[in-house]
């Protein structure tokens, strides 16, 4: 008993002094420091701009990361207050502020903050628009298309969603593991003849662009089960001529040169292209689509308890356009913030040409170089600047349609919504059948062969004596009973 | 000051407790995922639902054939090629075998994502790869899973008495003869300790089907990691790894891997399980 005694005393002892110490340890975190808790994606963000935010506000950021926005999800309904700033997806958004997970913003955040004061009029339209403007500011923005090879895909065929279809390019193309975009693609080809007569109708202004909009995201996004069975058809028909599906290992295919076709997110297609031209001195292009395409974003809530002084001083922070410059050379994806800065800087800087005169007058002949327009995406309303510039018809084919796309192309675009349980119900049954294989013949022979021939040796092992009759080895010989 | 010393019973205090959070409490968590569904509400409530729905699913039976399918042959070509190494080995008189043993089993102790990455270049320069998905998914289990077979073969093979083969050789058996008789009923433990090391994890390793398949196949550990990730459907993903763990047990009860250890000889220290 006594032992027991000592033990317990011991134990206590043990734990009254480990709690005093994680107690000091908070104590000396509050005392000093704020601190801020921001989920994000994994890779999604220069480290340097935390620890530059860090020493700038005098506060710690805690930095965890997530892979889906499913998981993302889940761990904030269960760690409940445990975050201030999250990063989801636009549909993943959706269903968080119809679901009341958000804190809104403060309005003078909304009106004076520096995100505010740089965000891409596209993308604060696109908000409002949508009526996300309370709740979410956005982060990284793209569309998605076809990441190709163009010495060997036709830059014509990628023009069309059902070029996986085409025999010259088999088992030479991927597919995004991911339910929601490969469901996308499905429906893209599958109601092609109707994507076709509504760009028709637009062209001979039979309809306005506000008819053609609506329309046009009512057939991308819809969920009934006829749809679902259709995609299902296609999917499995056309999982017969990819190579495979990928969620990241497609960008490095690419420039490995495995595989010539690769359905990705713009952000992956610019990764790969200069990833491409600097290590292996190849060129890849991205092609978006004619008739239809996805523009995707990601952006920064506040889950309800949140810090949310904090949260906006750091969205502010990364807000900065040479903030956001940084982010966008680190993780290779597009910005929402736009601004002179960036314009001027990136843009322009990085695509212009650098022939001038007669040269750039040539190069304008032989197609080589041609205009292009990023207005939409930087021209604030009174601004004067002419936001066109001439660029290579090789960039516009290939990092600079995947940065910043045109505005012809932004406008075929549809954001993907979030379905309701029973359609996402459907869609994952769907993406199951579509995933799952019947166990092919030869495997099955296969197998049997194997168990006869186990069969076999077990028979021959136990009766083949009796069968065969051996002889005994030189000098035996064998007693009958 | 009086010397601390602990009695036994103090001492299992940490195992004890280790079991219960780590055995008991993640066991209980996802038996009760699995016989339960979540109401509008937000409660649980007991079902079958999942466990009718995995047997009447076409896809998830096909998922479960592939698995089964893709964990046999792997079993059998780990087999074929384990017993004739570790037969040599075992047999061979040089002294430095654990030398070449060691060969065999070094791979495992490079990271097994690195290995798995640079088969698929491997792969990909000899032209297997995106042509021959279950081709592949088998080398690639194959490759991975080697050891674990060769290990407890050697171990049951080098503790086999030699004066039996030689008995046997008195006896007048030929040397098939002896192999059939003596040396492969007395490997038996070594032989189905190895196939529940290799079987069973060939079942869920999804990363190998995944990277040298090109996610063309989907074995039952993809399709739990789609219900706990994608599909946000836990009470599904803990039924299939239930039914996962059912089919395991069986798996060993039918290798006789719960057989008390009552006869020392007859499990000859090859029994890892």
């Amino acid at each position: 008993m006594n032992k027991l005694k000592r033990f317990f005393t011991l134990l206590c002892a043990a734990a009254m002094g480990f709690t005093c110490l994680l107690s000091f340890a908070a104590c000396a975190d509050q005392s000093d420091k704020q601190v801020l808790r921001v989920y994000n994606w994994e890779d999604y963000i220069d480290p340097d701009i935390i620890t530059a935010f860090e020493e700038e506000y005098d506060c710690t950021v805690e930095y965890s990361t997530f892979g889906t926005n499913e998981n993302m999800y889940n761990e904030l309904k269960i760690n409940q207050g445990g975050y201030d700033l999250v990063c989801p997806s636009d549909y993943m958004i959706m269903k968080m502020i119809a679901e009341d997970m958000c804190e809104p913003f403060s309005q003078e955040f909304r009106t004076n903050g520096v995100y505010s004061q740089y965000v891409s009029p596209y993308i604060r339209n696109l908000f409002e628009e949508n009526g996300w403007t309370d709740y979410a500011v956005g982060y990284m923005w793209g569309t998605m298309g076809f990441m190709y090879n163009p010495e060997n895909v036709d830059a014509e065929d990628v023009k069309d969603w059902k070029v996986l279809e085409n025999e010259k390019y088999h088992k030479k193309s991927t597919l995004k593991n991911s339910v929601r975009d490969t469901y996308f693609y499905a429906l893209a080809c599958v109601y092609q003849d109707e994507l076709q007569a509504l760009a028709s109708q637009l062209e001979d202004a039979s309809i306005t662009k506000a008819e053609y909009t609506a329309e046009l995201k009512e057939i991308m996004n819809r969920t009934d089960q006829d749809s679902v069975d259709k995609a299902r058809e296609y999917l499995r028909e056309i999982k017969k001529s990819v190579y495979g599906f990928e969620v990241d290992s497609g960008k490095n295919d690419m420039v490995t040169g495995k595989i010539d076709l690769n359905f990705c997110w713009s952000g992956d297609a610019a990764y790969g292209i200069w990833e491409a031209d600097d290590e292996n001195g190849f060129t890849l292009a991205y092609s978006v689509p004619e008739l239809v395409s996805n523009v995707w974003f990601d952006g920064w809530v506040i889950p309800k308890g949140g810090n949310r002084s904090l949260a906006e001083k750091f969205l502010n922070f990364i807000s900065l356009p040479e903030n956001a410059m940084l982010n966008m050379d680190y993780i290779g994806y597009t910005s929402v913030i736009a601004g002179e800065e960036i314009y001027s800087d990136y843009v322009e800087g990085g695509y212009a040409v650098e022939e001038e005169g007669e040269e750039l007058q040539a190069l304008l002949d032989a197609g080589e170089a041609m205009e292009y327009d990023v207005s939409y995406f930087f021209k604030e309303e009174g601004d004067s600047t002419e936001y066109t510039f001439y660029a290579y018809t090789e960039d516009m084919q290939g990092m600079l349609l995947a940065q910043y796309p045109t505005e012809e192309i932004v406008q075929r675009c549809v954001i993907m919504q979030y379905f309701d349980e029973a359609g996402n119900n459907r869609i994952n049954m769907m993406w199951e059948d579509v995933k799952g294989a019947a166990v092919p013949l030869g495997a099955v022979i296969f197998i049997g062969v194997i168990v006869l021939a186990l069969l076999g040796v077990f028979l021959i092992s136990n009766y083949g004596y009796e069968w065969f009759k051996p002889r005994p080895k030189k000098g035996y010989y064998k007693v009958e009973k | 000051m009086k010397k601390l010393y602990f009695s036994r019973k103090q001492l299992c205090i940490p195992y004890s407790v280790f079991l219960v959070l780590f055995v008991f409490i993640p066991m209980l968590l996802i038996l009760v995922y699995a016989f339960t569904q979540e109401a509008a509400d937000g409660s649980l409530y007991f079902s079958f639902d999942n466990f009718l729905n995995f047997f009447t699913n076409s896809s998830k039976l096909q998922t479960l054939g592939v698995s089964v399918t893709v964990s046999f042959i792997t079993t059998f070509f780990c087999l074929i090629i384990a017993y004739p190494v570790a037969y040599i080995l075992a047999r061979s008189g040089w002294k430095h075998t654990y030398v070449l043993l060691m060969l065999f089993i070094m791979p495992m102790w490079l990271n097994f994502v690195l290995r798995i990455t640079a088969l698929r270049e491997l792969l990909n320069i000899i032209g297997f790869l995106g042509k021959y998905d279950y081709v592949n998914t088998v080398i690639g289990m194959v490759y991975d899973f080697l050891p674990f077979m060769i290990l407890p073969l050697y171990n049951s093979l080098q503790k086999l008495d030699q004066s039996l083969l030689e008995a046997a050789n008195d006896l007048g058996a030929g040397d098939v003869h002896t192999f059939l008789h003596v040396t492969l009923p007395l490997s038996m433990p070594g032989i189905l300790s190895g196939i529940t090391m290799v079987f069973m994890p060939s079942m869920t390793n999804y990363v190998v089907s995944e990277t040298l398949g090109n996610s063309n196949i989907t074995i039952l550990g993809k399709m739990i990691e789609e219900y706990f990730s994608t599909y946000d459907d836990m009470h599904m993903g803990s039924m299939i790894a239930i039914i996962l763990l059912v089919i395991i047990f069986l798996t060993m009860l039918l290798s006789g891997g719960f057989k008390e250890n009552a006869d020392e000889t007859s499990s000859r220290g090859a029994n890892l399980w």
